[in-house]
């Protein structure tokens, strides 16, 4: 029986090897003899004045070097930014997913995977390995290799390099703190002092608008949207395995301490610190950007930059334009832990996940469009442009970011969409990179992106990965749970502040019961086993 | 008279097979589309159903993928622990009773109204505007919902806030939330729905107006003793309906209009079936529940179609 079973295996394998090898002896210098044809997700940001995503300059560029150095044609196919998780489930559950896949969601990846619904991208990735040196020098085995599965070897996603690590900020409104004269919060206690000065001086600070004045803005997904207040609550000596126990939630909520952090969040909002109506509009919805583009906020937590994307449309243009020349977000940290650090979670060196569903039949040319997109031209052209159009290059030498038009425009910012192997600017020389990000935004005084981009990052900590393998438990949950987290956030901060408590518990106490628990438990379990 | 009712009652000569579908044969051909499109688009899919009991996987051939664990039952057993759907369960069934009690006789109290109009272009006007939020998605009109019922930016509550009343939570409290929920379903649908009995009301013969009125009964009375008797069938078919409904559920009308305040009272079947389905890839376990709702569903139907014809009604078939 066991010979059988070992001569069927060595079967396998030669036939898989022989399916790879085929492939590989059709290409000359990288190229096919016959011209290939994939297809390639792009996300859609719908923003306006952008250009169609799947076809302009940008994509031009993209289709033109992939014919030309591998002899594969390049089809773009879009799926809605904000609900490319719903949509890559869709795609892949009627088959229709493109060659290349992008999404965020490594739980979406796993589930499908043990379908069989997504290709083992381990085998290309190390028989090609010469073929791909542009991917293996970017993003290196730890990026490649992150979720390979430690007992069958499989990597059904690579990770794509994280190059700037700063997640998320709180910003206040400068002109504001200057009118009232008072100096940027740096505890808690100011913070919370300077909203009740908001609220207080609406009629001063808001004129005519005094009614409409939102002294901190929030919105329904709680976690990412005052992440950095939440986590100051998390004790300084939880370990990094405890951290990793309890890390399932990519917002922290399952980390000691959160629950006070929320409390505060409650606390506020009785105190009318916080917009009333944030829980009502779901995402994407622009009513609160509108909010702060108006120039109604008086703060808020958002991604690092939020303020400074999308050049004329940014938040900071509209309110300069709204609230006069002076008006201006500036970050701060004001959160302090209980060892006194402004601690921050920051991100692993990861991104988006890029893998290949079981429907394309071209993984090696689909392996190759990786590896171009991962090449530093490639990087470099598609993050910032033309010279002139795009950017200027200042005396020293830095990149500048200018505010294009159609058909110049980038859809995203340094066109993170189509550079799905890299997001944050990198021009593959440290000294350049770092002069050019503080110019990055088009239209903002770089003071303020240094001041955000040091804020964001200041007293970090960044939570060991383990790589224990698929985690049962976790399969087929993201979703759901994803939900019950935002459901259950959202009514505890707009509780009473006696009800606080009893809503949070009951929140977290079904949490845990509808499958939370399940995987604390079995994470627990597999990191034991580790040791 | 008596000529054409013999006429009628008159049986059908035996047609020979080749002339009957000589005569009829057009007929049945036209028939065949529909029929074509019932068997791949209604039938054949049915098949699929038995994904409720199989292992979850839709990458795989059907009838390649393992029974699932429990003797098939495994979705079943997990969809009646979790109490996301019984939840889901209980709203369901409360949105769809309220819906019936107070929204199913709204149209038919606007479709007497409307009859007892006198001024013909004046009733056309009122009954164009009225069918109108019939053709609005519930997309656009929660959009407008918020607009107007936000606590603090929706406009009707910035007026209440002029004459000093505090804001009515329309949309963030989960009892008023339900209310809003069926006032919009009324506002959306009574108009339209009010076709089907004015159209029955136009099959009421004159005549019996004509001899109430002779009777010396006055305008309630002919509504309450004609309008309403011939309009009775058709209420009762309309009824049988909806009480086959009573387990199902829509899903952009509770989607659109709800928030993460209100889930309590929003989330239905059908939004249970896209979080978990959908969004999380769960397909045996919400096949499953689709299942046991359309079960449900039926035994509704036929339970309510049978009491109809207990109490002397025509049922639907």
């Amino acid at each position: 029986m066991k010979r059988i079973l070992a001569i069927l295996l060595a079967v396998a394998m030669l036939l898989s090897l022989s399916i790879l090898s085929a492939t590989a002896e059709e290409l000359v210098d990288g190229k096919f003899a016959e011209t290939r044809k994939i297809t390639v997700e792009i996300f859609d940001r719908s923003n306006d004045g952008g250009t169609d995503p799947t076809n302009n300059k940008f994509t031009d560029f993209i289709k033109a070097g992939m014919l030309e150095k591998h002899n594969v044609e390049v089809e773009f196919v879009r799926v809605p930014r904000w609900t490319e998780v719903d949509d890559m489930n869709n795609l892949l559950a009627a088959g229709d997913a493109p060659d290349v896949c992008v999404t965020y969601s490594y739980p979406t990846i796993q589930t499908y995977a043990n379908m069989g619904g997504v290709i083992d991208m381990n085998p290309y990735l190390t028989e090609y390995k010469d073929l791909l040196p542009n991917l293996y020098a970017l993003l290196g085995d730890y990026n490649i290799f992150y979720n390979q599965d430690p007992e069958t070897g499989t990597v059904w996603a690579i990770e794509a390099l994280l190059a700037e690590r700063a997640r998320i900020n709180t910003f206040v409104r400068k002109d504001w703190l200057e009118k009232l004269n008072m100096a940027a919060p740096t505890t808690i206690e100011e913070f919370e002092a300077m909203l009740v000065a908001f609220r207080d001086n609406a009629e001063l600070l808001l004129g005519a608008d005094a009614a409409k004045m939102i002294p901190y803005t929030t919105s329904y997904d709680i976690g990412w949207r005052n992440d950095h207040l939440l986590c100051s609550f998390v004790p300084d000596a939880a370990t990094d395995e405890e951290l990793y126990i309890n890390g399932f939630d990519d917002r922290h909520l399952l980390f000691p301490g959160y629950k006070e952090g929320v409390r505060v969040l409650n606390k506020w909002y009785n105190m009318d610190l916080i917009w009333k109506d944030f829980a009502l509009y779901g995402s994407g919805d622009t009513t609160e950007d509108n909010n702060l583009k108006a120039g109604f906020v008086g703060a808020f937590t958002h991604n690092w930059d939020y303020p400074f994307r999308n050049g004329e449309d940014s938040i900071h243009a509209n309110l300069k334009r709204n609230a006069g020349e002076g008006a201006a977000f500036i970050a701060v940290e004001c959160f302090k832990n209980d060892a006194g650090a402004y601690r921050k979670f920051l991100a692993d060196s990861i991104d988006r996940k890029v893998f290949f569903p079981a429907t394309n039949d071209e993984p090696l040319a689909s392996m190759l469009y990786v590896d171009f997109i991962s090449s530093p031209e490639v990087i470099k052209y598609l993050q910032i442009g033309d010279e002139g159009v795009n950017h200027d290059v200042m005396e020293n030498g830095a990149i500048a970011t200018k505010a294009a038009v159609a058909p110049d425009i980038q859809n995203s910012g340094m066109n993170i969409d189509y550079t799905i192997t890299i997001n944050g600017l990198e021009l593959f020389d440290a000294e350049l990179t770092n002069k050019s990000k503080a110019l990055n935004y088009a239209g903002v005084e770089s003071e303020y992106v240094e001041m955000a981009l040091t804020a964001s990052k200041n007293e970090g900590r960044t939570v060991a990965h383990f790589n224990v393998g698929a985690i049962t438990a976790e399969e087929g949950m993201g979703t759901s749970l994803t939900e019950k987290r935002d459901t259950f956030l959202c009514q505890a901060v707009v509780a009473a502040e006696a009800d606080f408590d009893a809503i949070y518990d009951a929140g977290m106490e079904d949490y845990l019961a509808s499958g939370g628990q399940d995987i604390i438990d079995e994470r627990a379990e597999k990191i034991a086993a580790l040791k | 008279m008596k000529n054409t009712q013999a006429a009628l009652r008159r049986p059908h000569k035996k047609l020979s097979w080749r002339n009957y579908m000589k005569r009829y044969g057009t007929l049945y051909l036209l028939l065949l589309l529909p029929i074509i499109f019932f068997i791949i688009f209604r039938y054949l899919p049915m098949a699929y159903i038995t994904m409720a009991f199989k292992q979850n996987n839709i990458i795989k051939p059907l009838f390649e993928v393992p029974w699932a664990k429990k003797h098939g039952m495994e979705w079943f057993i997990k969809a009646f622990k979790n109490r996301d759907f019984l939840f889901a369960i209980k709203n369901t069934v409360t949105l769809n009773l309220l819906d019936l009690v107070i929204g199913f006789p709204a149209p038919i109290m606007l479709a007497l109204l409307l009859n007892e109009l006198n001024h013909r272009s004046f009733k056309r006007i009122t009954q164009t505007v009225i069918y109108l939020p019939h053709f609005l998605s519930w997309i656009i009109i929660s959009g407008l919902a918020l607009r107007l019922l936000a606590p603090t930016d929706g406009l009707i509550n910035i007026l209440l806030g002029k004459v000093g009343i505090a804001p009515i939570p329309f949309l963030n409290k989960p009892n008023w939330w339900t209310g809003t929920y069926v006032a919009l379903g009324i506002w959306k649908e009574a108009g339209w729905n009010t076709i089907i009995y004015l159209a029955a009301i136009t099959g009421i013969s004159p005549e019996l107006y004509e001899a109430a009125a002779v009777d010396g009964a006055n305008r309630l009375q002919r509504i309450w003793h004609v309008t309403l008797p011939g309009l009775r069938p058709t209420i009762i078919t309309l009824l049988i309906m909806n009480l086959g409904r009573i387990l199902g559920s829509e899903f952009d009308r509770p989607y659109a209009l709800s928030n993460k305040l209100v889930t309590s009272a929003s989330n239905v079947i059908s939004i249970f079936v896209y979080q978990n389905g959908i969004k999380g890839s769960q397909f045996s376990l919400t096949t499953a529940v689709g299942l046991f709702q359309s079960v449900i569903g039926v035994f509704f139907l036929l339970s309510a179609n049978s009491l109809a014809k207990k109490f002397g009604e025509r049922g639907v078939w």
